[in-house]
């Protein structure tokens, strides 16, 4: 007995080891992340996740020489750009400049401070935005010049979008451009401040022509009921009903127009607009383009999620900064969320107030205005694994992103993805008793339905011969029954 | 007829839902209704409700099990019946009804009878249906509530020996005044709460003192 004690007490003191050991492990490589990573449910719990992306590496201007003199660090910089050869423009605001570092970001290419104004020596004031064409023009916003200047590679202007005119803007109107970007028919979109009639879009030769994806207001028969009750004076105090700013904008290759805007509702923070200024976004199961679900609360760090700027970056996939509390919402063209990483914060790895979100050589790379520095995420396994599955159902290759979701799987056991994945997979393979499990845990209700509509054929006519032998001696039974009960009366009587 | 669970009470239960105008009549007339019996009936009623959101199959059921507990639905389909029934009898008795708390318990509670068998079924059914044919089922449950409210209806009807617009009457000013109990009792536990509340701030005070 006294043995067996002893035995007990080494096993249990190895077990204590061993879950010490493991969990100690567990908990440091969660400390090294100075963020969260989590995606919602079906149910709209949060769900914790591996980490999609971790920091790869922090860049600020004090990191760069140019022409052997310090660049400086960056002062409130605010947009940030790819050029088709691959260099970063990024638009120094507070530095009235714009620096150019090449794609690995490691040296300055060039700075633009001045340009050729045709045959004048002209320079930024505060530009806000900064955008590189198909043909390596680069396009900036130029804040407080109220207006968008366009030059080629030698800082020649070609164009000047100043003053537009046209009978849809008011007299007064100040034009005061903050994003400006291009399609490759050297279109220009511009982002203006104050001006919530949607995206002012420009000819080639700058000529104003209209309006582009106008956000409407919604007001509820509450609300109308209320302003119909409110006296004059009332009114007046009350908030207007102004329709939200965009706030980023990109263009995706098929000419599609990817545009954040702030939502205070939390439901759409993200458009994508089609060559004709509508709306065209899958906003998946939620119905919730808009970032975080759970928004309850009063302090600043509740609310609905702010998308501050928006990335298109492959097969349909893109992603959404949210300046309120830091974090990068990555969709898919469904609108499904795919994961949510980022924070605020004063650690490295986190933002103070992020700007602009680019994806450079597949590193989602995020500006920081307040610090001024240039953040880079480089994927994990498991981001890498969700991106890839998710390619290959774009491309609708369901059946060799399999291998993808069950590896997903295995570092996530609870994404709903994976499993809806999976299941569909095991649908077109035929296989519906497996395709209804995974179903049901990925909480894809239509497919589920499906597979049990074949299940059931299925049952129904393997045991066809069964039940219809079932049902005629159920039918033999009940007449004999009856007929014995109709005897047993008479002979009563 | 035997005592609360005895085998024609039983037969007579089955016999009422089959015929409610003539079983109602006779279980005020006669005592061939049975009270005990009733309240299991609601208990069954209850367990059944909370097994259809538990059990109905995925295709049909959008209900997160996290937030399903039985003995909490048991203990408001109680007190419901408990309200209902005390809200009518009150009403009831201002207006010439004919019928005791008991009866009107009685007429609740072999009214749920139709509405437990069919969620029991339903939830079967549930098994063996897609989504296309979710229809069915919404119309299953939706024919046993009625049934089980036409039931109730006419129970009451019987029990008081009321006509039919006379009975819609009292049953809306039944829910009146069931509000009306639920305000009271909020507003005594909350006085109650606030009598406990200065007592046991005496109470604290002298501890701290002594």
């Amino acid at each position: 007995m006294r043995k067996l004690n002893k035995l007990k007490a080494v096993i249990s003191l190895c077990l204590t080891l061993v879950i010490l050991f493991t969990t100690e492990g567990i908990a440091a490589m969660a400390d090294e992340l100075p963020y969260d990573s989590y995606n919602y449910d079906y149910r709209k719990y949060i769900h914790f996740t591996p980490a999609p992306y971790i920091p790869e590496r922090t860049i600020t201007g004090l990191d760069f020489t140019y022409n052997g003199e310090p660049l400086g660090s960056f002062k409130t910089p605010q947009d940030m750009c790819q050029a088709p050869d691959g260099n970063i423009y990024i638009a120094d605001t507070g530095n009235n400049r714009i620096v150019v570092l090449d794609s690995a970001m490691k040296k300055v290419v060039k700075i633009i401070t001045t340009f050729n104004n045709n045959g004048t020596e002209d320079k930024f004031n505060n530009p806000y935005g900064v955008c590189v064409s198909e043909k390596g023009n680069v396009y900036v916003a130029d804040y407080k010049n109220k207006r968008v200047v366009a030059m080629d590679q030698n800082e020649n202007v070609f164009l000047i979008i100043d003053n537009p005119e046209s009978e849809s803007l008011d007299d007064n109107f100040a034009f005061n451009p903050l994003k400006v970007t291009v399609d490759y028919a050297d279109r220009v979109y511009v982002i203006a401040q104050n001006m919530f009639e949607g995206i002012m879009v420009f000819e080639s030769n700058g000529q104003f022509t209209n309006f582009f994806g106008t956000i409407n207001v919604e007001i509820s028969a509450w609300d109308k009921f209320w302003k119909r009750l409110a006296t004059k004076e009332e009114r007046a105090n009350q908030q207007l009903y102004i329709p939200t700013e965009f706030t980023g904008i990109d263009i995706d290759p098929e000419g599609f127009v990817y545009a954040s805007n702030i939502d205070a509702t939390g439901v759409q923070g993200v458009r994508r607009l089609n060559p004709r200024g509508e709306d065209v976004i899958k906003k998946g199961f939620n119905a919730n383009v808009g970032g975080d679900l759970q928004i309850e609360g009063s302090s600043d760090y509740s609310g609905a999620s702010q998308f501050t700027d928006v990335v298109y970056r492959d097969k349909g996939i893109y992603s959404c900064l949210d300046r309120r509390r830091g974090r990068i919402f990555t969709y898919d063209h469904e609108g499904n969320l795919l994961y949510i990483f980022g924070g605020r914060g004063t650690q490295q790895g986190t933002f103070t107030l992020p700007v602009a979100v680019e994806d450079i050589g597949g590193r989602l790379t995020v500006l920081d205005a307040t610090k001024g520095e240039i953040l880079c995420f480089v994927e994990t396994e498991y981001g890498r694994l969700i991106n890839e599955a998710v390619a290959l159902r774009y491309d609708g290759d369901e059946a060799e992103a399999v291998a993808l979701w069950e590896r997903v799987l295995e570092l996530d056991e609870n994404n709903e993805l994976a499993n809806t994945g999976i299941g569909k997979a095991y649908l077109t393979a035929g296989d519906y008793e497996k395709a209804m499990f995974y179903l049901e845990l990925g909480m894809a209700r239509e497919y589920y339905s499906i597979a049990f509509k074949r299940y059931r054929n299925q049952i129904l006519t393997e045991n066809a011969s069964w039940f219809l032998s079932g049902a005629a001696v159920l039918l033999v039974l009940w007449f004999g029954f009856k007929a014995w009960k109709k005897r047993k009366k008479g002979e009563d009587e | 007829m035997g005592k609360y669970f005895s085998k024609q009470k039983w037969s007579y239960l089955f016999y009422t839902i089959s015929h409610p105008m003539d079983g109602y009549y006779w279980i005020r007339h006669r005592e061939y209704g049975s009270v005990p019996l009733a309240i299991l009936m609601v208990i069954l009623f209850s367990f059944s409700f909370t097994a259809n959101r538990l059990l109905a199959s995925f295709v049909v059921n959008d209900l997160d099990p996290r937030g399903i507990d039985m003995l909490y639905e048991l203990m408001g389909v109680l007190a419901f019946y408990l309200l209902l029934c005390v809200s009518n009898w009150s009403v009831t008795c201002l207006m010439n009804g004919e019928g005791r708390l008991k009866d009107i318990a009685v007429a609740i509670g072999y009214g749920t009878v139709p509405m437990t068998f069919v969620m029991i079924l339903s939830t079967i059914i549930s098994q063996l249906i897609a989504d296309e044919e979710q229809a069915f089922y919404g119309i299953l449950i939706g024919v046993g509530i009625a049934y089980g409210v036409i039931m109730m209806l006419i129970g009451i009807m019987q029990v008081h020996n009321y006509t039919l617009g006379k009975t819609l009457l009292t049953l809306l000013i039944t829910i009146i005044a069931a509000l009306i109990i639920v305000f009271l009792l909020l507003l005594l536990s909350n006085l109650l709460g606030l009598v406990y509340n200065f007592f046991h701030s005496i109470y604290t005070e002298l501890i701290f003192r002594v």
